[in-house]
């Protein structure tokens, strides 16, 4: 699948959730509309966009915390699986961008790339359920039955990796956390 | 108490004096990877219905964890152990220091020997552990007397106020 289109799937169904989007991912998802509202990017440190969810999603169990995260991503904060399913985080909803490279540092291969299978790794650590999608129509025909179950559930996208290195959105907020913050106390 | 004896440095606090001092600053979470040092203050902290604890896999998430759980208006604290504070630095620099998000870190000195002073400690997980923060701009207060309980106040005051971590240094095991 292309990257762009299923950001574009996911955007639209973003609806009033909060979003934190990961390093390579965070252009397109603005440039899909899922950002800069109810948004956190996730720059500056690899791999921990779930957990930044996870603690939203534990702050504010009334909303949906949609995280997309990278393969290589979550291969860096591996337990972090076990840590959600613990959590019992019922509104969190965790989308892999499965490319099978590290995309931000050269396209190298992330570890055992045609062998990891995330959704089963999801399940094996206790998420409530896990998808695999491997084509964009039938992602967005099946997503607003994955938003309506009870999290935490995850969704492994198979997507081309993307050789063109898209700038950073102009409108970012300088001060992500602090702006994510004040759109959820107001 | 002899001279021999006598723990110079550091002496071990109730945990139910730290336990009521953070229950008063109004935390909503304790975030943990467990700690040798808090064995007994965790076990008071988990049966507290005002705060919820979580454990977690690795101390980089409960750094994490915790910018996600303040930004969305609660007030969680971190317990680890200083050698699980090693493994999390690249979490404390990226999301602590550089997205500038209060974290209150309270950190057991596994491995102290409270009879030297934490500058000769032959353990680097501890002799390390002030250098190391001070490098990253992290503030620091040691833990080492009941006599020194206000100091989480004083650091969860400045977290807030100043949007950064602060660490403070637990020295001797609870009771």
């Amino acid at each position: 699948m292309d990257r762009t289109q299923v950001l574009e799937v996911l955007a639209a169904a973003k609806g009033d959730a909060v979003s934190v989007a990961t390093m390579r991912a965070i252009p397109d998802w603005y440039a899909a509309g899922g950002a800069p509202a109810l948004n956190l990017d996730n720059r500056g440190c690899m791999g921990a966009a779930a957990a930044l969810g996870l603690g939203i999603a534990l702050a504010r169990p009334e909303r949906k915390v949609l995280v997309i995260d990278g393969d290589g991503s979550l291969l860096m904060q591996l337990g972090g699986l076990a840590t959600i399913a613990g959590s019992g985080a019922r509104n969190f909803y965790h989308f892999v961008l499965v490319n099978g490279v590290y995309e931000t540092s050269g396209h190298q291969p992330i570890p055992a790339a045609d062998k990891v299978d995330f959704a089963a790794m999801a399940l094996g650590a206790g998420y409530a359920a896990a998808y695999e999608f491997d084509d964009a129509g039938v992602f967005r025909e099946r997503l607003p039955g994955v938003l309506a179950q009870e999290g935490p559930v995850m969704v492994a996208l198979r997507v081309e990796p993307d050789e063109e290195r898209k700038p950073l959105p102009e409108d970012r907020p300088k001060d992500p956390a602090g702006h994510l913050r004040a759109q959820l106390a107001g | 108490m002899s001279s021999e004896t006598r723990a110079a440095y550091a002496e071990s606090i109730p945990a139910a004096k730290l336990h009521g001092a953070i229950a008063g600053l109004g935390v909503t979470h304790v975030l943990t990877v467990p700690d040798t040092h808090q064995k007994t203050l965790l076990a008071s902290l988990a049966a507290d219905p005002s705060m919820r604890m979580l454990t977690l896999s690795t101390e980089d998430e409960a750094i994490a964890v915790n910018a996600g759980l303040w930004i969305g208006g609660a007030e969680p604290i971190v317990v680890i152990q200083n050698v699980g504070l090693f493994a999390a630095m690249n979490a404390l620099r990226g999301i602590g220091v550089d997205m500038r998000v209060p974290a209150l870190l309270l950190v057991g000195q596994y491995g102290r020997d409270v009879a030297r002073p934490v500058e000769d400690d032959p353990a680097t997980g501890v002799r390390f552990m002030e250098p190391v923060l001070r490098a990253m701009g992290v503030a620091s207060y040691r833990l080492d007397f009941e006599s020194d309980i206000p100091v989480l106040e004083t650091a969860w005051r400045r977290s807030r106020e100043e949007r950064r971590p602060v660490a403070v240094l637990l020295g001797a095991p609870t009771v």
